[in-house]
Parts: C-alpha cells; structure tokens; sequence
C-alpha cells in the first residue's frame, strides 16, 4: 500500500490531469470561444445602444444593475455548454471504456470534471464583469467602482457554482447529454422561477430555499432600480437576505456537489 | 499460490443485473506470467461483462477479480496501472488527433515526457496512424478509430493486455497485423486475456481457452490438448448424386458407427462420429454404399477449434433440454 500522502497527491495529479483534458475539450469544441464571445458581446450592447441611440442611466449603480441583469442568464447558458456532458457524455459515447479502466479512482476524474466546467464558467462571467467595469470607469470614473459590484460579483460566482452543480448532478444521473443540458438549462431558467414565483404570490411563503431565489441579489445589491409590482394582487417582489442568500447558494453548491460525485462513483459502464 | 502468483485471477466471480439476470456466474480462472488465453463463448455468454470487472468498469455482486495479487475494485490505481485494455468499441475523443490522445493516457500512467513522445512515433507506426498523428480523430473511418484504441492498450508497455474483441471491424489485412501483435506479445512475456468470437483467431494465438457459456465456464483447456483431441479425423462431408429425401437421412441414421448426420443442403450431409479411427471411416464408406447411395465425394476432415466449441455449445443446450 501507497503511504497516505503519496496517494493523496497522486489522487490529486490525476484530478489536476482531468481538469487540463476538459479544458481542452472546451476549448476546442469551440465553446470556450462562443462564451467568451458572448460575455464581451452582451454588457457591449448595454454601452453602444444608449451611445448611439439615448443616454447612459444616471447613476453607476444604475448602469451596472441594468446591465449585469443578463449575467444570470449567461451563467446557466455556460453552465450548461460547459457541465452537461461532463458525466453523461463518457456514458453516451463510450468514451468512458477508455478513461473509467485507467489507472485513477473514478472519483477523481469526476472531481476534475466539475472543477473543468466550473473554470471556464468562472471565467466567463469574469470576463463579463470586466467589460462591465471597463464601461463604468469609462463613463463614470474609477470612484463609481463600489463595494457593491464586488458583492455583486461574489453572488454571481456563488451563484455559478451552485447552477454547475445542479447540472453536474443531472449529468451523473442522465443517460443522454443533450437531455442533462436541457434540463439544467430549462431548470434554472424556467421551472424553479416558475415554483419561486407560485410560492411568492399564490401561496405568499418567501422562497427563500428555492435555489434561483437569491440570483436577484446579483442587480439587487445595487438598490438602483425601483422595485416593481407583481403577481395577482400587485405585490412588491421581495429580495433575499444578501447572507442568507449567499448561505442557500452555497449550501446547494456542496450539496449538489457531493451527490454528483457519489452518483457518478456508484454508476457503471453496463 | 497465492494472489500475486498470479497476473490474472478471478474468485467465484459473480455478477447481477436486477434480480433475475445473472450475466457471470461463479466464474473462477487464473492466469500465469506470460500466458495468452482466449475467453469464447456466444454472445451474452458473460465475456465483456467479466472484462468490465476486470477493468473496474463494473463491480461484481460476489467473488472477487484479482491483477497482480491487486483487487481491482477495491485498489483500481494498483491493478490497473501494468494493464492496457480495450474492452468493446469504445468512443473516441473526435476533437484530439492521435498525438494529444495517447499523450494524454501516457501521463494518466505517470510516464515521463521523453518516454511519451518515444512511444507515440513507436505505436502509431506499429497501427499505422503515423501519416495521421496531428489529424484530428473525429476524421478517423472506424478501423483507423479501432487500431488507435489498440494503440492506446498498449502504449505504456503494460505487462498484461485485456482484449475484448481486438478485431472487431478491422479489415483481414487488419486482423492478420493484430495477430502478429499478439504473438509478438508472446515472445515478450506479456499476458494476454482476450475474448473473441474469431475461433480462428483464437487457436492461432492463444496457449489455452476458456469456454463461457450462460455465464458459467463450461470447460477450460490448452489449446494444445485440444488439438490433439479434434486432430482425429470425427468429420465426414459426403455429397451425394441426388438428393436425399427424409428416408435417406433416416437410413443413414441407422448407420451403426455414426453419432449424427447433420443435413447441409439438398444432397450434402456432414457426419460426426465420436471415434476418429481410419478403419471405422472406410467402414463407414462400404456401409453407405451398400445401403444403395451414389456417393459423389467423401471427405474426411480433422475438427478445429469452431467445431469443439460447436459440440460444447450443443452438448450444454442439450442437457439444458
């Protein structure tokens, strides 16, 4: 037997190794491209369109609320290219009878792969608030950067490591990548909004552990948009506890995480 | 012995799909240093299954599969790390070109950089993919995709090599550079457990074989004793003049010294017998013709690996009856 720490950071090397081979894989399906493309293209819009045809918001905190509003939405597109065929990808194309019969602990080849989707998402919405800032010193100054964005940034990337997850558990599970993208994407963009919002306003509980819930922190942390009325009776929307948003976020992350890692140690090449 | 003395070796070996399917069923084999075995059986005999666990692709319900005296499902990093392998057709990664692919299943096997970019030129000669070592693989026909899954089996000079149908969808051109492979493995000491459904193959480069049938092995022996058990001649092919009608296969059933007759077309039968003598076959000959057959050919033939698997295969759906 291997002493403890040699096999620790043999486990490690490994893991490290598959990170290197998914990144790759990203980058040349070209979807490391598309992203990127799409993280500077859209806060470029939010720039150019009040350039040319209006004026740019009053306040920084405006500018960055209304611009970083699509940055959930660049989160779960990512998200899904980059973790939805992760797992169910070695499965659907057998690529798997190649890699799952190496010499490495299926675990940490699954631990290198969610770390190999989270990168690239990371990085994708980085960039995105890179453009964003790069726009707001230009127009506003380098005072109009506050400890707001950065807060805001922080709720982006907890917010992109629990939607990673959660696709990351549907490609353990899933037999057909095409099946685990759509279902992660239509799952953060549609059906936990759509049960946030029924809980919200039909049966008026606040949806604090709903997993999309919190996402409203990312714009909200500014409180430069006005909140509007919704729902049947013309409610106020509510925003969550910036803590306990962080707290939902986070637990979902590791909790998403670890069932994604035992399904897919516990699933087989049949 | 004990585990270790062994490369390969499986221990009541038992594996479950739900409660009713049982693929492997108490499959016990050990396999020495240097030793090439075939593993045959129909299709769904439990072939691949068993490579899977000895791959740890699968886990066993029961029983345990041993490499180097490793468990492999329990010390997959040991077992596995002297083993090359290629278990069914497996995907290949489209958007890497053979170079990025084997160097990437070099490191997974902690080989050194000089050692990697040596193997790659040596193994991509050796499959013939040299022409094609920065093309992308997704461009690859299936038989260029197969000789790299071989490729990649035996890159890092494992010392045991775990074939699942090495020549599935190569062309004979194909088939007779992977038996050379296999033989040339032979003369280095590698072990090599291989499965099949080429009999031919099989008897050309394996030293024993081990018959799987519904998930249970059904006979384990060298191929040598083998071939001195078929060597005899216990196969007449006869073609007749005219057909024969049902009445004639009845006559020729009752032909005391045949075992079977077996009907190949309208006037061509196949007879077994379970004594090879040469007296018994010219008697066999002299009763036919006086019973009134025009006999046309009559040819004696030594039995081969196909037809002692044929007859086991048979013998076994027998007693199943």
């Amino acid at each position: 037997m291997k002493p403890f720490k040699e096999d620790v950071l043999e486990d490690l090397r490994n893991t490290c190794l598959t990170i290197t081979f998914e990144l790759k894989k990203h980058f040349r399906r070209k979807r490391m491209i598309l992203s990127f493309t799409l993280a500077v293209a859209l806060p470029l819009i939010f720039y150019i369109a009040p350039r040319l045809w209006g004026s740019f918001p009053d306040s920084a905190d405006q500018f960055a609320s209304i611009n970083l509003s699509f940055v959930e939405f660049l989160i779960v597109i990512s998200g899904s290219l980059f973790a939805g065929d992760a797992i169910s990808g070695e499965f659907e194309e057998k690529t798997g009878l190649l890699l799952f019969s190496t010499p490495q602990r299926h675990t940490t080849i699954f631990v290198g792969k969610y770390i190999g989707a989270l990168i690239p998402t990371f990085a994708v919405v980085s960039i995105y608030y890179l453009t964003t800032s790069f726009e707001i010193i230009g127009i506003y100054g380098m005072d109009a950067i506050t400890i707001d964005f950065f807060k805001s940034y922080f709720v982006a990337l907890i917010y992109t490591s629990s939607a990673v997850s959660l696709i990351f558990l549907f490609s353990s599970i899933l037999k057909k990548k095409i099946t685990t993208t759509l279902l992660g994407f239509f799952s953060l963009i549609m059906i936990f909004p759509i049960i946030s919002t029924v809980l919200e306003f039909v049966i008026e509980v606040e949806p604090w552990y709903i997993m999309t819930y919190p996402v409203g922190l990312i714009t909200d942390v500014f409180a430069a948009v006005p909140l509007f009325g919704a729902g049947p009776g013309g409610q106020v929307m509510s925003s969550p506890d910036f803590y306990e948003g962080i707290a939902v976020m986070a637990t979902y992350t590791l909790v998403l995480f670890f069932a994604g890692v035992l399904i897919s140690a516990k699933r087989r090449m049949e | 012995m004990t585990d270790s003395d062994y490369m390969i070796k499986t221990q009541n070996l038992v594996k479950k799909f739900g409660k009713n399917i049982v693929a492997v069923d108490d499959v016990s084999f050990e396999i020495g240093r240097g030793e090439v075995v075939g593993y045959l059986g129909p299709n769904g005999a439990g072939k691949t299954t068993t490579i899977k666990i000895l791959t740890n692709l699968l886990k066993p319900t029961s029983g345990r599969a041993c490499i180097n005296g490793w468990d492999v499902n329990n010390e997959p990093k040991e077992a596995l790390n002297d083993v090359g392998s290629l278990i069914g057709v497996p995907g290949v990664y489209d958007y890497l070109t053979p170079d990025e692919f084997l160097t990437y299943f070099g490191k997974v096997h902690k080989m050194p950089k000089q050692k990697i970019k040596r193997r790659i030129t040596e193994v991509l000669d050796m499959v013939k993919l040299s022409k094609w070592r920065h093309s992308k693989i997704g461009s690859f026909s299936t038989g260029m995709e197969r000789r790299l899954a071989i490729g990649k089996a035996i890159f890092h000079e494992p010392n045991i090599l775990i074939l699942d149908e090495p020549v599935l969808g190569l062309d004979p051109e194909g088939i007779k550079e992977i038996r050379e492979l296999i033989k040339s493995f032979q003369e280095k000491d590698i072990t090599v457990f291989l499965s099949s459904h080429l009999l031919d193959e099989v008897s050309k480069v394996c030293d024993s074989v081990i018959f799987l049938y519904d998930g249970k092995i059904i006979e384990q022996s060298s191929v040598e004793k083998i071939d001195e058990i078929m060597k005899e001649y216990r196969l007449i092919d006869i073609e007749f003049l005219n057909p024969l009608p049902r009445s004639g296969l009845e006559k020729l059933n009752g032909i005391e010294m045949i075992d079977k007759v077996q009907k190949v077309s309208e006037n061509k039968v196949k007879i077994i017998k379970s004594d090879g003598d040469p007296t018994l076959t010219s008697m066999i000959l002299d009763e036919i013709i006086d019973r009134g057959f025009k006999v046309v050919s009559y040819s004696p033939k030594r039995s081969d690996l196909e037809d002692f698997y044929v007859s086991l295969i048979e013998k076994k759906e027998g007693d199943a009856r």
